[in-house]
């Protein structure tokens, strides 16, 4: 069987055994994914670029954490956490008390952003997230509680109001 | 189905997770409900939306980046093994045969690249966790839960020489978070670190801010100590204050004298 | 039709609000329930995944009142017992908007709760084996019995009573409290790292906490802080008092 046809887990079991060479058909599938989500999250497309190097990076560093669950689920947790400290850190050097919000025009690009993209902004960004690794990654409810130690529940209820803000900011705005 | 529920059913209707009961269920709604008839319809037009929306491509750059990186990691594959810094005699042997792979490794793979390579590595190795450690801490200080904020603030214990973004987030949890315990206990965690001007000037700040007498007792005793004459301002405010605690005013004049 | 069906419905409401004042809903998508009081607040466990909050003892409203809704600090209430109630995002928030009335409130024991009294309420929980947050911000000490934490406890002028029945290793547990006594039991095999701190108060223990010789009885540890271990360590528990006495018992 070819390494191909392999699943995500399997060859992450490979990589995490020292056979990195076979990262590179993880990186295949899933480096356009993770670089959208993180996209969609900060609007900024060198960070983005950046940071989906550092999840990769982070995945042979620690790929001996690796606990064979959902790989999809362990990626993007990396991809947060990496999210996360990279705001978090920009937040508190400039000593701002707000809460870390990852807002369009923080900094000066010159990037067109879609109509759908506009509106994404407006969520917070705990609703965004959920909206992007659902709607767009395709990442079910289950491996999302995983993900955020919380039940499918809960993430649901979370999701349902994400979404219904979501489309009222879409469709009042178009 | 309850009104409600169907809403939150919207979404699994479109992705095909109903069952053909709730399917029909679903259906009727939509036939006899005008009102659920257009909020489905506008979620069909914003599914639509998501599925047009366009993949962003990334730049080739970041293939060859990543391919860069891999061989470097292939490079730099020697076994390192986590030095334990609490360790007892059990580790010693494991230590000894860890030195010897490395430097077996550094021997096999080459001369001085490889030399450098293993160094780098190893340092590298400490400093990813140090990086993955910190990434967990700010994480977890963001937390819903407050017992796992105070988590977060314990894991700078990890951390010889915590760095500003650390002592900032620690911080800020010490003069703005809403639970006493946690604002309490990240007080306690950067006292360990009162050297840092960084530190002072939070204590200090905290000072002026800080409501609950726990709290601002500990404060003042540890500005005390430190003799931070900066400290003097707050602290004389809240000798003027009618409702400061007058045992927070007792402390307040026995360390007074000892800063001025 | 739909004016009928409502009014139809109104009416059946007032009629079974007279016959029964308890209010429940369905924690369905809940995580956190999250309760504030200005009186006393006892919160109990019961088999139902829902809240249930006990019905008003007092008279029925006055005649002045009727047809009126009762508008409290922190919004109207929007139940028939007295409360406000509104899910926001996966917390719901209960808030006791009566005066003078303690509220009894059950829950499923595995519901993470918050409970905060604002004014001079005493907090009593009971059974829950999942995180607990409990604040009495005025005056007002607490109780928790059967709990297994973690448990992150604070008050002003009052006691915290805690009785473990077995203690979460999950994340700290910790207990702070400026003029009030802390009195903690814990199963006696618990594994736990003790951080205990008392600025104007004692503190005693018949653990033995490994970082000071030990016999077996309730002994005086010391009057400033103690760090060590029970039972080869564990979860991080903290005890802090400012000006109050610390008790760690052995269950």
């Amino acid at each position: 069987m070819s390494a191909n046809q392999l699943t995500d887990e399997e060859i992450m079991a490979q990589v995490a055994a020292d056979d990195l060479d076979v990262l590179r058909i993880l990186f295949d599938r899933h480096h356009v994914h993770v670089y959208n989500f993180l996209y969609k999250m900060s609007g900024d497309s060198m960070l983005s670029e950046d940071l989906t190097q550092d999840v990769f990076y982070k995945v042979i560093k620690y790929r001996t954490s690796y606990n064979n669950g959902s790989f999809i689920s362990w990626l993007f947790t990396i991809a947060r956490n990496s999210l996360n400290s990279h705001f978090t850190r920009k937040k508190v050097m400039h000593s701002d008390l707000e809460t870390v919000k990852y807002r369009l025009g923080e900094e000066e690009k010159e990037e067109e952003y879609s109509h759908l993209h506009k509106a994404l902004n407006q969520l917070e960004a705990s609703d965004r997230e959920l909206v992007i690794l659902n709607r767009f990654q395709g990442i079910k409810y289950q491996e999302l509680a995983e993900m955020m130690d919380s039940t499918p529940g809960a993430v649901k209820t979370k999701m349902s109001r994400a979404l219904k803000k979501l489309k009222n900011i879409y469709l009042q705005t178009i | 189905m309850e009104k409600r529920e169907l809403e939150n059913r919207i979404s699994d209707y479109f992705d095909g997770l109903l069952s053909p009961a709730e399917v029909a269920a679903f259906e009727k709604r939509l036939s006899t409900d005008n009102d659920f008839r257009t909020e489905v319809d506008e979620f069909k037009v914003l599914f639509e939306a998501i599925k047009q929306e366009k993949k962003e491509i990334p730049s080739k750059q970041l293939a060859k980046n990543f391919e860069k990186m891999l061989q470097q990691e292939k490079s730099n594959q020697v076994k390192v093994v986590a030095l334990a810094s609490k360790d007892n005699g059990r580790f010693q042997y494991l230590k000894i045969a860890a030195s010897i792979a490395l430097l077996i490794g550094v021997f096999l793979v080459g001369r001085y690249s490889a030399q450098r390579a293993s160094n780098h590595s190893l340092m590298a190795a400490q400093q990813e966790v140090l990086e993955y450690k910190e990434a967990t801490l700010i994480s977890l200080l963001g937390n819903e839960s407050a017992s796992k904020r105070i988590q977060g603030v314990q894991l700078v214990e990890e951390f010889d020489r915590p760095d500003e973004d650390i002592v900032g987030a620690l911080g800020e949890k010490m003069l703005s978070d809403e639970n006493t315990n946690v604002r309490l206990s990240a007080m306690e965690a950067l006292s360990k670190f009162s050297y840092s001007d960084q530190v002072k000037v939070f204590f200090i700040q905290a000072l002026e801010t800080e409501e609950n007498p726990s709290i601002q007792v500990a404060l003042i005793e540890i500005l005390g100590q430190l003799q931070e004459k900066k400290a003097v301002g707050p602290m004389k405010k809240l000798l003027e204050k009618e409702d400061t605690q007058p045992f927070i005013k007792k402390e307040i004049n026995n360390v007074l004298p000892k800063i001025i | 039709m739909k004016r009928t069906i409502t009014t139809v419905l109104l009416l059946l409401t007032i009629g079974l609000c007279k016959a029964q004042t308890d209010y429940s809903k369905s924690l369905s998508g809940v995580e956190w329930v999250k309760i504030t009081s200005k009186s006393n607040v006892t919160v109990m466990v019961h088999d139902k995944n829902e809240i249930l909050i006990k019905g008003t003892q007092k008279a029925r409203s006055s005649e002045k009142a009727k047809g009126l809704r009762l508008v409290g600090v922190g919004g109207t209430v929007n139940t028939n017992v007295g409360f406000n109630v509104v899910q926001e995002g996966n917390d719901l928030i209960v808030t006791n908007l009566r005066k003078n009335e303690s509220a009894k409130i059950y829950l499923p024991k595995n519901q993470k709760i918050a409970v905060t009294s604002t004014w001079n309420g005493g907090i009593s929980i009971d059974g829950f084996n999942n995180e607990v947050e409990a604040t009495c911000e005025l005056n007002g000490g607490m109780m928790l019995n059967n709990i297994s934490g973690p448990l992150t406890a604070n008050t002003l002028n009052g006691q915290i009573d805690v009785i473990f029945d077995n203690i979460s290793q999950g994340s700290p547990t910790s207990l702070n409290s400026t003029n009030g006594a802390i009195d903690v039991s814990l199963p006696g095999n618990t594994g736990a790292d003790i951080s205990m701190s008392s600025w104007n108060g004692d503190m005693y223990s018949n653990f033995d906490i490994k970082s000071s010789s030990g016999d077996n009885g309730l002994r005086k540890v010391s009057s400033r802080k103690t760090n060590g271990t029970i039972n080869g360590g564990g979860v991080s528990i903290s005890l802090k008092s400012t000006n109050g006495n610390i008790y760690l018992r052995k269950n």
